[in-house]
């Protein structure tokens, strides 16, 4: 219990910095409420930018993201798990190799290849939410894939075994035997996805530059860091609205959560 | 345990060697195009002077050959900051996976009610910003502020009252070590504990009715049952923690005192992206690519000395 | 196999597409404008502030006046975050497409964006506007880059000294007039027992140091036929090291809490209650108004070495600059001369407080609102950084935080850190060319 208070703490703080009222944020008495709670903070988060807009693109692109990296993880880690080929390593080394590299970096030429893909095909070039859609995709699957082969492997050998022998196709074992039973692990693994793509600004900042109206909630946090002085309230506030819904979903999702990631160890 | 078929089941019903590879197409076509091909125009630009100058057409791109690799190896600082991200991203995943895992320990044991607060409150942790939990950590610390300095003081402990987390180097690394910490130990704790509740609990019965005290269980039963989910939950905080830029960036104010506290992405941030050098930042990219890669190389390659397969 | 062929197909397109598109060399992008249209829509961006409102209504008025003179142009003005700016100028620089024909952007960016080709020179035109004689020097030398002209200015920002009214009573102390005044003041109350910082003053608070450096006479870096050498170590500018880094210590800020702080923190420490003085900004007036220090403050010029000297300050702010890329030449210049007008910058001073670049305007500005007038007094012997878009290197790598840490944690003594920094510096200014 004392943990769970240690952990939870700069988290209480930061929703009560939200509702602190601004010449209580920064005092050198700090107390752990406040006897004036204030919804001052919050005003510029809805004011002064679209913030509906931008919580329905983010979830747009995250609801994209989780379906269908999720879709496509799940075939990769199928390869991977039930079959064995030539360079099958290689190809779980391959899917790591991009996280490592600094993303200030990949940045650059990334924005090439969409301001270039955009002339040729609509939809997915710069300041367009499919751009955003496909990085995070390809950002979110290495781990994804990693995640989802544990839950592959946990699905007995003898149910393919069976499922063959009643005359069952492969694709039919795929999506109507295999991906039932590790849908569990599936919506696990969506919410490592969901969480990065959620939370994400680099992208959002590299490559939506006329196009504001495609913008993403985290963009509307990092209005508060200015040059002349950080607007705390705003950023506490814009926090924890961007916060909330995460945590919605989780508490929501706590159970299969659980239940889910342990089927990996499930034999 | 799949040893099963590997080869019989290839012939049989239509799926030939070019299954895998149709299955992993979607990835690989993806992750071509959008890791692979701009990882390769990395390397191409750190041959040569780009800078925003030569991006925006201002000047052409000329080849500079290794020029800006020597540019990086002869630089005193960098070799100070590769050697100080090692250590710290190691502290760091070692922390992360013992708190992690100690934790997911920790609530198998615990009432109900211990057990929600604990998982909500790591949660939380979890789907905060890391821009923000850096931020409203440095607050929490702050020497003139912060309410855990006073809490210190309070507790009686001597030397808090005045005490700056920040000035000092490796108070300044354990501040954001708990970041760290903080931000990435629940993606452990929630996998571990889910993994460990899937252990039946038979196994976990014998091995304390056989005496084993908890040290062991945890050495000898659980962790090599979770194996497949630590090796997971290691790789990536390795990836992460050597990149770790928000919280070095936020709560040292750009890399500490006199430039105590840089990091490998933070000075790379610095020295080129800042200031538009895409070569010399390209190559530390390339630089830190190569490095995780052998570090993940040798990490694979210990496991499956232990037997474990991929 | 079915839905794999169908997800997988689209994709295999696009890639194909894209990888066509894309040649392998690393990417450049075409800046030169084409035409120079007569009609159509100008984009405009202008850094969004947390209080956006009155600044809106004030560039809306601007807009209005310059369609009234062309009335079939459209204007479409975007507001982008200012956090976000380095990213989306460099991103409009790439892509031409999506670029704006006007920004305003921080005048110490001035030098970088010349050089990475993204503004144009508009020597000519500017030099014929009517008001732009009265532009003040200071302002006019944060948009010229090698003798060229690359913009207007819209407003300037100085700092200057803040000080507890309530704290200077009780302990009987008047506002300083020299830096050794100074200096004694802010020892005084840190003397006394309620725990203040005197002055408060930041290790990485580099436009909080070029005051004591600047008047005693040193320089960052001197000009030699376009190229810069750092003077960081000449000895008046160590001597100004010196004034500056002898502020941190129990004396008067703790070098272990005072030595990482930077603006933003000195700032936040004089709003919240915790020193008696503080160098701020006129653009921080909002935020300190809002804290509880309300009414408990006044603002003078940070004074200088002798009586009646002012110490030179950084004159900080912003310009509207044409970007190359716009087919817009002729109404761009247009626009942008009715944006930084002496109108539009006294009704920006009224809604915002930003200061005019425009002398006599900025005259009458201090003359409504006695809250300005030290500023424009202190903006009378301001001074800007290095023209060079070294300087951008410079800042980036905390060449000049690093050395006054260095000094103020006993790490080097002020010789051997400001020679460490003048050949970073060099460096930087050589690599720039």
């Amino acid at each position: 219990m004392l943990i769970a208070v240690v952990v939870a703490f700069p988290l209480y703080w930061m929703v009560l910095s939200a509702f602190k009222p601004a010449s209580e944020v920064q005092s050198s008495n700090p107390r752990p409420w406040t006897l004036n709670p204030s919804l001052d903070a919050f005003r510029p988060v809805f004011d002064h930018q679209d913030f509906g807009r931008y919580f329905l693109n983010s979830l747009l692109v995250a609801g994209t993201v989780v379906v269908a990296s999720a879709l496509i993880a799940f075939l990769a880690a199928t390869a991977v798990t039930r079959f064995k080929f030539k360079m099958r390593t290689t190809v779980l080394i391959m899917f790591l190799v991009a996280q490592m590299v600094p993303v200030e970096a990949l940045t650059i030429p990334m924005f090439f290849l969409m301001r270039d893909l955009g002339d040729s095909v609509p939809g997915i070039g710069l300041n367009t939410l499919g751009s955003l859609i496909l990085s995070h995709i390809a950002f979110s699957l290495p781990f994804a894939i990693w995640m989802l082969r544990g839950f592959v492997k946990a699905v007995p050998e003898s149910l393919e075994e069976a499922a063959y022998l009643d005359g069952a196709s492969r694709t039919r074992f795929l999506w109507q035997i295999l991906f039932p039973l590790v849908l569990p692990g599936l919506i696990a693994t969506s919410v490592f996805s969901f969480i990065s793509t959620w939370n994400d600004f680099l992208f959002a900042k590299s490559f939506i530059i006329s196009a504001t109206e495609n913008s993403m909630l985290p963009m509307a946090l990092l209005v508060f860091f200015k040059d002349e002085g950080n607007d705390w309230g705003g950023i506490m506030a814009a926090s924890t609205i961007m916060t909330i819904p995460v945590l919605v979903f989780f508490v929501l999702a706590q159970r299969r959560l659980v239940s889910g990631l342990g089927g990996v160890v499930k034999d | 345990m799949s040893a099963v078929a590997k080869g019989g089941r290839r012939g049989g019903l239509g799926a030939s060697r070019w299954t895998p590879w149709l299955y992993l197409a979607p990835a690989l076509i993806v992750l071509a195009a959008l890791l692979v091909y701009p990882i390769y125009q990395l390397g191409l630009i750190s041959f040569l002077e780009y800078t925003q100058a030569q991006v925006s057409g201002g000047e052409p791109a000329t080849f500079q050959g290794f020029a800006n690799y020597t540019e990086l190896f002869s630089d005193r600082q960098f070799w100070e900051v590769l050697v100080a991200t090692l250590v710290f991203a190691a502290v760091c995943v070692l922390s992360t996976l013992v708190v992690g895992c100690g934790l997911a320990v920790l609530l198998t044991r615990i009432r109900a009610v211990s057990r929600l607060a604990l998982m909500l409150a790591a949660l939380g942790a979890w789907a905060t910003q890391a821009i923000t939990g850096s931020t409203v950590l440095v607050f929490l610390f702050d020497p003139d502020f912060g309410p855990v300095n006073k809490m210190l003081v309070w507790v009686g402990l001597s030397g808090f009252e005045d005490f700056s987390w920040t000035y000092d180097r490796y108070s300044a690394f354990a501040l954001v070590l708990f970041e760290v910490v903080w931000c990435s130990f629940p993606l452990v704790m929630v996998t571990v504990y889910a993994g460990i509740k899937a252990i039946p609990g038979e196994v976990l019965e014998a091995a304390s009715l056989d005496g084993a005290s908890n040290w062991r269980v945890w050495r000898s039963v659980m962790a090599p049952m979770l194996r497949p989910i630590l090796v997971v939950v290691t790789i990536q905080p390795i990836i992460w923690d050597f990149k770790v830029f928000t919280q070095i960036y936020v709560m040292t104010n750009g890399g500490g005192i006199a430039g105590q506290n840089l990091v490998l992405n933070v000075y790379a941030y610095q020295k080129a992206f800042a200031s538009s050098q895409y070569s010399l930042g390209s190559a530390i990219g390339i630089v830190m690519l190569l490095i995780l890669l052998a570090v993940t190389l040798i990490y694979l390659r210990l496991l499956r000395r232990q037997g474990e397969e991929l | 196999m079915n839905v794999f062929a169908r997800m997988a197909a689209p994709v295999a397109a696009l890639v194909a597409a894209g990888l066509t598109a894309t040649a392998c060399a690393p990417s450049t992008s075409d800046n030169e404008a084409k035409k120079d249209d007569q009609s159509g829509t100008l984009c405009v961006w202008l850094f969004q502030e947390v209080d956006n409102d009155p600044k809106k209504k004030v560039v809306d008025q601007a807009v209005a006046d310059f369609r009234g003179k062309h009335k079939d142009v459209d204007v479409d003005v975007t507001y982008i975050p200012i956090n976000t700016r380095a990213e989306k100028i460099k991103a409009a620089f790439n892509d031409p497409e999506s670029a704006p024909d006007l920004i305003e952007y921080g005048n110490t960016d001035t030098a970088g964006y010349v050089q990475d080709g993204g503004l144009a020179d508009i020597s000519e035109e500017f030099a014929s506007w009517p008001q732009s004689k009265d532009t003040d020097a200071t302002a006019k030398e944060s948009l010229t880059v090698k003798g060229k002209t690359y913009g207007s200015p819209l407003f300037v920002g100085v700092r200057a000294l803040y000080y507890r009214t309530d704290v200077f009573k009780d302990l009987g102390l008047k506002p300083p007039t020299t830096q050794e005044e100074l200096v004694n003041t802010a020892e005084k109350i840190r003397a006394e027992p309620k725990d203040l910082y005197g002055l408060a003053v930041g290790g990485a608070y580099t436009y909080g140091a070029m005051p004591f450096l600047w008047s005693n006479g040193g320089e960052l870096a001197t000009e030699k036929d376009g190229t810069y050498r750092s003077t960081i170590d000449s000895a008046q500018s160590q001597a100004g090291i010196k004034a500056y880094t002898a502020l941190f210590g129990d004396q008067n800020c703790p070098a272990n809490k005072c030595a990482e702080m930077g603006g933003n923190n000195t700032v936040e420490t004089f709003a919240s209650g915790k020193a008696g003085m503080a160098i701020a900004g006129n653009f921080n007036h909002p935020a300190i108004e809002a804290s509880k220090v309300k009414g408990k403050y006044a603002v003078v010029p940070l004074p200088g070495k002798k009586a009646g000297e002012i110490a030179p300050a950084f004159a900080g702010g912003n310009n509207i600059g044409l970007l190359k890329s716009s087919s817009h030449r002729t109404l761009g210049l247009a626009l942008m001369q009715s944006l930084t007008s002496k109108k539009t910058q006294g009704a920006l001073f009224d809604a915002m407080g930003f200061l005019p670049t425009y002398t006599d305007v900025r005259k009458e500005a201090a003359a409504r609102e006695p809250f300005a007038e030290p500023f424009v007094k202190t903006l009378d012997v301001a001074k800007f950084v290095p023209a060079s878009p070294g300087w951008a290197a410079i800042d980036a790598v905390l060449v000049l935080p690093t050395m006054f840490q260095q000094i103020v944690s006993g790490r080097k003594d002020v010789d051997a850190a400001a020679n460490e920094a003048r050949k970073k510096m060099d460096a930087a200014f050589t690599e720039a060319g």
